[in-house]
């Protein structure tokens, strides 16, 4: 393949694809009374013809360059680390309530973010779970869950 | 009741000390997310949403229209400082400006872009009141294949401005369209493509898309791209413009005002392009265009003041036929029918308040916008100075509360982070956000619209094109799809992409 376009195309390609079949479980009625799976039917069929025409189009924009490219030169590995600490806050924002599961993600931010010691992340994730506690459940009254702690 | 009694009705809403406040709260927010990087008006909104629904909708609607017109405001002093645009709007002034501030000149640029704006915001709103009442009553005569076909035009424009590749504009477009009709069938009161989760029974909601697609991704691709931070060092002194600034920037102003109000009606992006229209048309007229890049006031005051005026246009398409015509608007649609209201032609005359004292409110916001960019650049520039390894992670945390606040619900925080993984990866192989979100809040509407039309023609797909105004609809439509693939066209939308990408 020559660049990423393609590659992509093949994404969407696949995903048109299922939505072309799970559409048709869904129904497609008829013309004249269009079932649920009408329009969910026809939005598939254009993702899956765009995705070959994405596939095929010589542009001047393509995204060019192998798949690794994308990534060269970047700090991915933040990405993935904040990206991880996101998706497990969320797993245990109900376990651990919103107080203690902000301080722990705010102070592994700040660590990840940039290389800053410990103390000052843990002091600046207190100061921030704690304003912003006082200010959503305190104040706005935003019902965060409290977790086994209580609070 | 004539247009002066209107006018009057939505002065006395707007200035109602409650209204007042939520005016001068959103131009406040909107002048700070335009400042920042990494949060726009689109997030900003979504994000305050929750808070706004214990409020009336009239003051909801004022506030989060003054995020997005004060965004505009503030999106110019990051491009003229830092030579980063806030806003995809301001790329445009970063040309000019920046060289200006690089000259001594930051205060003049600041001053006139502040001046500029406000003229322009002045003139879409006169434009916007004398406009909108008599295009919603035109409306009124549109039928479901009128307005299926306007949604589709709307979809097409808005992928054929968007610059880069059409068809994967449209792919986007077309992805939208499906996540908007996932949820429970109005009709038939069948679960689609949940997955099994019950939350999605009501549809992918509409904050968690766009605070990750435009919230997490962005802030994702910083953290990429390493958080680099530099702030213009010199003092800035002497804001307001000298007698030859006014000379300079007078036509270019009014130019770019017409010009942005216009191009603001249109669907797709009407802010960004028309302060690229109005670069290229001041270039054109300048008796000295080989001057332009070097720090040249009228490119800046253009630019602008188009990108303001389109703001005002934009709201046209929105209270006039309720269809959005970039992703704001949608978040504001979004808004209204999260607030009861049924945006269309009908909204003018069945809730004059909410349109008039917007309108009014506009009128103000403006001239709190005045009061808040130039005096207040200072402190503009000191919130710049925030660290991004703080700004970040509170940006991070503020969109998950936001998101959580909406119902209380965990699994809409898994939705939004999907979301932003969706919009980093989009982001890293040029797919635009714009034209999801918008199909993903047309979705029902659309799906709404064509069963009405197959309904009523008993099947026939000729409905679209027995009828004069959707003929004509679809018409444009198919011209926008073919236009494209012709030569001239195609190296144009080339040439304009690449230009895109360099900035």
């Amino acid at each position: 393949m020559k660049n990423n376009d393609q590659r992509s195309s093949i994404f969407w390609f696949a995903v048109g694809l299922a939505i072309i079949f799970f559409s048709r479980k869904y129904g497609l009625g008829t013309l004249s009374v269009p079932g649920p799976g009408f329009l969910p039917f026809l939005a598939g069929v254009a993702i899956t013809g765009l995705a070959i025409l994405v596939f095929f189009q010589q542009y001047a924009g393509n995204v060019r360059g192998t798949f690794s490219a994308l990534w060269a030169k970047t700090h991915w590995p933040k990405v993935l680390m904040v990206m991880g600490a996101l998706v497990l806050y969320t797993l245990l924002f109900r376990i651990f309530g919103f107080l203690l599961d902000t301080f722990l993600l705010i102070a592994f931010l700040l660590r990840v973010m940039e290389p800053t010691p410990w103390v000052k992340c843990l002091i600046g994730a207190l100061l921030f779970s704690g304003a912003s506690y006082l200010i959503f459940e305190l104040w706005l009254k935003a019902q965060l869950p409290t977790g086994f702690l209580g609070f | 009741m004539d247009i002066f009694g209107n006018i009057l009705l939505g002065f006395q809403v707007a200035l109602e000390p409650m209204n007042l406040f939520f005016c001068f709260i959103g131009v406040l927010i909107g002048t700070l997310v335009g400042v920042l990087p990494g949060l726009g008006p689109v997030a900003a909104m979504s994000l305050l949403l929750p808070s706004t629904f214990h409020v009336s909708p009239v003051s909801a609607v004022i506030m989060l229209a003054g995020i997005y017109y004060g965004a505009m405001y503030g999106g110019s002093t990051t491009s003229i400082l830092v030579n980063i645009p806030g806003e995809a709007a301001s790329v445009v002034t970063c040309l000019e400006g920046y060289q200006m501030a690089r000259k001594g000149r930051a205060g003049p640029a600041l001053g006139m872009a502040a001046f500029g704006s406000f003229f322009a915001g002045t003139i879409s709103i006169i434009g916007l009141m004398f406009l909108a009442p008599p295009l919603a009553e035109m409306a009124l005569k549109f039928g479901p294949p009128e307005y299926f076909a306007l949604m589709l035009l709307g979809l097409v424009i808005l992928t054929f401005l968007a610059g880069g590749s059409m068809p994967k504009a449209l792919l986007m477009a077309a992805f939208g369209l499906f996540l908007g009709l996932v949820g429970m069938d109005i009709m038939t009161a069948t679960p689609r493509f949940t997955l099994g989760f019950f939350f999605l029974n009501d549809g992918v909601g509409l904050v968690p898309a766009v605070m990750g697609l435009f919230g997490i991704s962005e802030v994702l691709l910083n953290v990429e791209a390493g958080l680099k931070q530099e702030v213009f060092k010199t003092k800035i002194k002497g804001l307001l413009p000298n007698l030859k600034d006014w000379k300079d920037s007078t036509w270019p102003i009014i130019r770019g005002s017409v010009i942005g109000f216009f191009l603001g009606i249109l669907p797709g992006g009407g802010a960004v392009i028309s302060s690229f229209v109005s670069y290229a048309v001041e270039k054109k007229v300048s008796p000295h265009p080989e001057k332009f890049g070097t720090g040249v006031i009228e490119g800046l005051a253009g630019p602008e003041s188009a990108n303001n005026a389109a703001t005002g246009g934009a709201f046209i398409p929105l209270f006039t036929l309720g269809l959005p015509s970039n992703a704001v608007m949608a978040m504001l649609l979004g808004a209204l029918i999260i607030y009861g209201m049924q945006p269309g032609p009908m909204l003018i005359q069945q809730h004059p308040d909410l349109f008039w004292g917007a309108v009014t409110s506009m009128y103000i916001g403006n001239i709190m916008l005045l009061v808040l960019n130039l005096p207040l650049i200072g402190l503009w520039v000191k919130i710049l100075k925030i660290p991004y390894p703080v700004l970040f992670p509170l940006i991070l945390l503020f969109c998950l509360i936001g998101v959580y606040s909406l119902n209380n619900n965990v699994a809409e925080i898994g939705l939004m982070l999907v979301f932003g993984g969706l919009g980093y990866l989009m982001k890293k192989f040029n797919y635009e956000a714009a034209p999801l979100v918008l199909a993903l809040v047309l979705g029902p509407m659309m799906e709404n619209a064509l069963r009405q039309a197959l309904i009523m023609s008993n099947g026939g797909a000729g409905i679209f094109f027995t009828r004069p105004i959707s003929l004509v609809i679809v018409l444009v439509v198919i011209t926008l799809l073919i236009l494209p693939m012709l030569p001239w066209v195609k190296t144009k939308r080339e040439v304009v992409s690449e230009m895109g990408e360099e900035d």
